[in-house]
């Protein structure tokens, strides 16, 4: 009973989304839950002038302020002794399931976490930067920088235009720890994001009438990349060991990180072209270029920018992944590890949207509220999910 | 398991409420009767200090109380009087496809009201028309306008329902809130 009910609300959220975008509600048509004159019986009171205006002022009838007072007198209401954790879970809106395809039919009791020492901090604005002589200096948040080249305030830097005449390629690398984040501006006007667990190598200046090369040595980066035109032409190149992006001018995300078997290029605007040492292919927006690493075969599919995109506006917005991607995402930023100690658990898929800057116990408490995971042991930085 | 607090438990009524009389009515053929009853369950849920898993489960415990509640109560009827329902409306009304497509139908219809009630006046007039089945010609006669501005006025609602149906579990997290 509970799994049918639950499969009616995500359905009526879903002729609702139909009905409202002037479709036909095909999620309806194609239901086993009901047979064709239920669902004709269903359409019918959802779109039929007499019945919607029946029921509409039917609802006119209903006083809610009013009937709430009488039943307040009703309840009686004793002082509550509010447990913390459940305020605390209460204060956490972000992380939201709609479709939490966990179904269980048992009730959980929740357990007492085990928290032996909390050492977990949302990740912020830090990088190294490694010069073209190889020293390095620490980015962050109260530290400013200014070298000949550029300037920072700990929190981004931002490289002076290319100067005239330059003939010499010199090379800098940012490398973002677990934890991190960092925002660049080259000198050609392209503006990068970096995610935790990222390194990039690119020129202090590009040289004219070559192509603008830059090498996203491993992680995650979104591109905004300055036009051709305003280079005479000068196209701009994404590289990877594993694979190249060609693009003039336009956004995109690049993920390649280190122990991932794929790389995932991005497009939300204009056009870049996907290469490796076997496949070439041109991606419009909202199309995303996947390399299996194993066998080098490419792969594009639409997908939800706003999902891919998120972690550059401050969110994490997951729909359908698994526990286990997600707690990945989650592990780079908190800079912890994750044991699955029920491996049942790493399958378990789910929609949500988590704040950057919320607290990893915030985060456990929730999915444990909503009976995701039973429990979970916080040990200094590793996480146990039971 | 998770026990509601004061302020959980008033947004839980104010979201749901209307909807449960709107469904109770659909057995009993009667509104008072019907606040009566999901007032009943809602007074159960905080006397009883009655517990949930999660958002759905609150759900589902609503819409199956308010269902047998009204049932018990047709029932309780049928012996005392002789106005009653004939067995056979009883034996419909009881089965489990009835009670599921009436959650779809105040579920759906509670949702596309929320939806439109967030959009400018004449945006909204264009919609709750659409979903009247009126093409966009029917559309511009009867609010006397053009079949352009029809269109634009659609283009309008569209883009400001997006993020709103995208994010539809915004409004279904009251218990997060």
């Amino acid at each position: 009973m509970t799994s049918k009910f639950n499969k009616v609300v995500e359905l009526s959220k879903k002729i609702a989304q139909a009905l409202l975008n002037d479709e036909s509600p095909k999620s309806l048509e194609s239901s086993d839950l009901f047979n064709q004159s239920d669902k004709d019986y269903i359409l019918d009171q959802l779109t039929n002038e007499e019945s919607i205006k029946e029921r509409i002022e039917l609802a006119n009838t209903i006083n809610e302020t009013a009937d709430w007072k009488s039943l307040k007198t009703k309840i009686d209401v004793p002082v509550r002794k509010l447990y913390w954790k459940y305020a605390a879970a209460a204060s956490v809106l972000i992380l939201v399931s709609l479709t939490i395809f966990l179904n269980k039919e048992n009730s959980i009791q929740l357990d007492e976490s085990i928290i032996t020492n909390i050492n977990i901090e949302p990740g912020t604005d830090k990088a190294t930067l490694t010069l073209d002589d190889g020293s390095q200096i620490a980015l962050e948040k109260g530290e400013s920088l200014q070298t000949q080249n550029a300037n920072s305030n700990g929190e981004e830097i931002i490289y002076k235009a290319n100067q005239s005449n330059t003939k010499e390629v010199a090379y800098n690398y940012l490398t973002i720890p677990r934890g991190g984040q960092f925002f660049i501006k080259l000198s050609d006007g392209t503006q990068v994001w970096l995610n935790s667990e990222s390194k990039l190598k690119y020129p202090i200046n590009f040289i004219s009438g070559k192509t603008r090369e830059v090498e996203l040595v491993y992680g995650e980066a979104y591109f905004d990349v300055s036009h051709s035109t305003y280079h005479n032409g000068d196209k701009f190149k994404v590289i990877n060991k594993n694979q190249e992006i060609e693009v003039l001018g336009t956004e995109f995300n690049v993920k390649a990180y280190k122990e991932e078997n794929n790389i995932s290029t991005t497009l939300v605007q204009g056009k870049v072209t996907v290469s490796n040492a076997f496949y070439k292919q041109d991606l419009v927006p909202n199309q995303q270029a996947k390399i299996d690493l194993t066998t080098n075969r490419m792969i594009v599919n639409t997908v939800d920018i706003y999902d891919e995109i998120s972690w550059k506006n401050g969110i994490f917005s997951f729909k359908g992944k698994s526990l286990k991607d997600i707690m990945k995402v989650i592990s780079r930023w908190y800079d912890i590890d994750v044991v699955f100690e029920n491996k049942e658990l790493e399958s378990i898929t789910f929609k949500g949207v988590l704040g950057k800057d919320q607290n990893m116990e915030e985060i456990l408490l929730t999915i444990k509220t909503l009976s995701i995971i039973k429990n979970y042991e916080i040990n200094n930085k590793t996480i146990i999910l039971k | 398991m998770y026990r509601l607090t004061l302020k959980e438990y008033k947004d839980l009524f104010n979201k749901l409420y209307t909807s449960l009389c709107l469904f109770a009515n659909k057995y009993l053929e009667d509104i008072e009767v019907s606040k009566d009853i999901v007032q009943d369950v809602f007074i159960k849920i905080w006397v009883n200090k009655i517990e949930f898993q999660n958002e759905n489960n609150i759900k589902s415990y609503l819409y199956t109380s308010v269902k047998n509640k009204s049932l018990d109560y047709l029932k309780s009827k049928r012996v005392k009087t002789t106005d009653h329902l004939p067995t056979l409306e009883i034996e419909k009304i009881e089965t489990e496809a009835y009670f599921l497509r009436e959650v779809v139908v105040v579920e759906t219809s509670t949702i596309i009201e929320e939806a439109i009630n967030t959009l400018p006046d004449r945006c909204a007039q264009v919609i709750r028309l659409s979903i009247k089945e009126f093409t966009n010609s029917q559309i511009a006669e009867e609010l006397s306008i053009s079949i352009n501005t029809v269109k634009a006025q659609k283009k309008i609602a569209y883009r400001k329902l997006r993020p709103l149906l995208k994010d539809y579990f915004i409004l279904i997290a009251f218990i997060f809130d």
